[in-house]
């Protein structure tokens, strides 16, 4: 790892639109997060958090287990408010448009922006079942099992299942419901997929395929990763937040974050664990 | 090796605890059905109650504990679990919340008999509804309200709460939500405390006699509002008799309800494995 202090500090709002890498400078962010502060109880879990994120991209957000990641990843759509006496101030612009207005509906905005989550938590029922709880949910009216078949291939599985979405959901092995999840989601359509440490339960094998799988889902989708698997993130994302102690104190390029921190917290951070 | 003999004295002590439980629960049975012997035939299912104990059947006291039950499981059903889903899904959790559910969870503590008495005030005089199966039913239903609730609060609790976020996350409404995942989850568990409920219900005398239950009726109610009459109320009134016969009648009449109680527990298991075959 390089020396402290050789990069640029970050910005109030740091921006990978700087890094040529990841400038496709006509296409607006799809999440521009203002001064984003959340509380449980009073208690801060993530304190002014300026950022843009870029379309079609994987945004990494790494940091120490309780640093805020997960706050950071469910403020972007707004399942924190499920969370008895959460409060959020600050804003978040999602394609230009205020997710925190009173007006914004959080079940539309869950529509929009999907989330899969660290424990596989599916359904009781088959796989059918599981994948078509979301469209059922938003009142969906085409061919479900048409449906089932596409996100299902686009997940891999469709073959894994040997073409039958109709096997208990229970029967299958740790990175096949994580890939089922990844389905289940992608079933109502959303433009970004939020992922909550998708891969910690998972073997190097099941890794590999949710990281092929996910990249796969780009440019269409855009991937907000939160991991504590550095290699994943370094691997896989191109832009990377570091958060630490509910504060983001760096983000930029992934290659530069992670090969030239400009702060001393993410390079020890990096190091610490790396080596 | 001290240890070692002390866990199976308590084996030993435990084992005892469950052969006296079990040897209580058959001699009872056992001497119900020597008591019912000769007594116990169609005739007897059929019949009106009677003066005489040879001609004495249960066929109105059966009609009336079915319609009983079944008013009851209509009518607190419904209330109780959707009172679950409420203060489960719904209530803010502040100190109200909390002393409102701690009250009603007393409620299921408190003797049949003072239900009777709130029965009889509230529905028999104050609706005018008399001493009618409707009377009774709204009674038991009002006794079998609190099992319901806490059994199905305790049902929907269970859940998992990443079956919740999960379903939350794919834009699922609050109601979706409940509906889709939460309560078929918790079904299985709702249809054992509603049975523990309705067995409490279907063999309570006590608030069925204090609202005026008649053990004298020759025809079986047809409709809620006929006259009030039911298994218990009947095997306490044939019990009080002193003539000759009588014990044996009301031993037959305690065996009829027992039947319908297995009935209903055989109903129930039937209905939780199809559930939870459906939630697997």
């Amino acid at each position: 790892m390089s020396a402290p202090g050789s990069g640029p500090g970050p910005s109030p709002r740091p921006s990978p639109a700087d890094a040529p890498r990841d400038a496709p400078p006509a296409r607006a962010p799809v999440f521009s997060l203002g001064d984003l502060s959340v509380h449980f109880g009073g208690r801060p879990a993530l304190s002014g958090v300026s950022l843009d994120i870029p379309r079609g991209r994987i945004v990494a957000l790494i940091g120490p287990s309780g640093c805020g990641k997960t706050t950071l990843l469910r403020a972007l759509n707004r399942m924190n408010e499920l969370i008895p006496g959460a409060r959020t101030t600050g804003s978040v612009r999602f394609d230009g448009a205020e997710l925190y207005r009173p007006e914004t509906d959080p079940v539309e905005v869950r529509r929009r922006v999907g989330m899969v989550f660290q424990e596989a938590a599916l359904f009781p029922g088959s796989v059918f079942d599981n994948v078509a709880f979301g469209p059922r949910a938003s009142g969906f009216r085409g061919d479900l099992h048409a449906l089932a078949e596409e996100v299902l291939t686009a997940a891999g599985m469709w073959a894994d299942l040997g073409q039958d979405p109709d096997v208990p959901a229970a029967s299958l092995s740790a990175g096949q419901r994580q890939r089922v999840c990844i389905a289940r989601a992608l079933a109502v359509r959303p433009q970004v997929l939020l992922l909550d440490e998708p891969t910690s339960a998972l073997d190097a094998t099941a890794t590999a395929r949710i990281e092929s799988l996910v990249h796969s889902l780009l440019p269409r989708l855009t991937v907000v990763l939160a991991t504590n698997d550095l290699r994943l993130a370094a691997r896989s994302s191109s832009v990377t937040a570091y958060v630490d102690r509910g504060e983001l104190v760096e983000y930029g390029p992934t290659e530069t974050l992670f090969t030239n921190p400009s702060d001393e917290r993410t390079e020890s951070y990096l190091t610490g664990r790396v080596r | 090796m001290k240890a070692f003999r002390h866990q199976g004295a308590i084996a030993g002590v435990c084992s005892l605890a469950a052969g006296v439980t079990l040897a209580a629960g058959m001699t009872l049975l056992a001497v119900l059905l020597v008591q019912a012997r000769g007594v116990l035939d169609f005739g007897f299912l059929l019949g009106a109650p009677s003066r005489f104990a040879a001609q004495a059947g249960v066929g109105p006291a059966l009609a009336g504990t079915l319609w009983l039950t079944l008013l009851t499981a209509a009518l607190a059903c419904p209330v109780g679990v959707g009172a679950a889903v409420y203060f489960e899904e719904y209530a803010p959790r502040t100190r109200a919340t909390r002393a409102i559910e701690s009250a009603i969870t007393t409620l299921a503590g408190v003797p049949p008999v003072v239900f009777g008495v709130a029965g009889l005030a509230l529905f028999a005089r104050g609706l005018g509804l008399g001493p009618t199966v409707l009377a009774g039913g709204l009674t038991l239903a009002m006794l079998a309200l609190p099992t319901v609730l806490a059994t199905s609060k305790e049902a929907i609790r269970q859940v998992p709460s990443g079956v919740r976020t999960a379903a939350y996350a794919l834009g699922a409404t609050r109601w979706e939500v409940i509906r889709r995942q939460v309560l078929p989850a918790a079904a299985p568990a709702i249809v054992t405390g509603v049975t523990l409920a309705l067995a409490r219900t279907a063999g309570a005398a006590a608030p069925l006699l204090v609202i005026g239950a008649a053990s004298f009726i020759n025809y079986a109610p047809g409709t809620p509002g006929d006259p009030l009459t039911a298994l218990p109320t009947q095997v306490f009134a044939w019990s009080a008799r002193s003539q000759p016969g009588f014990a044996a009648v009301a031993a037959s009449a305690a065996v009829v309800l027992l039947a319908l109680l297995l009935l209903l527990h055989l109903v129930s298991l039937a209905l939780r494995r199809r559930l939870s075959k459906a939630a697997r």
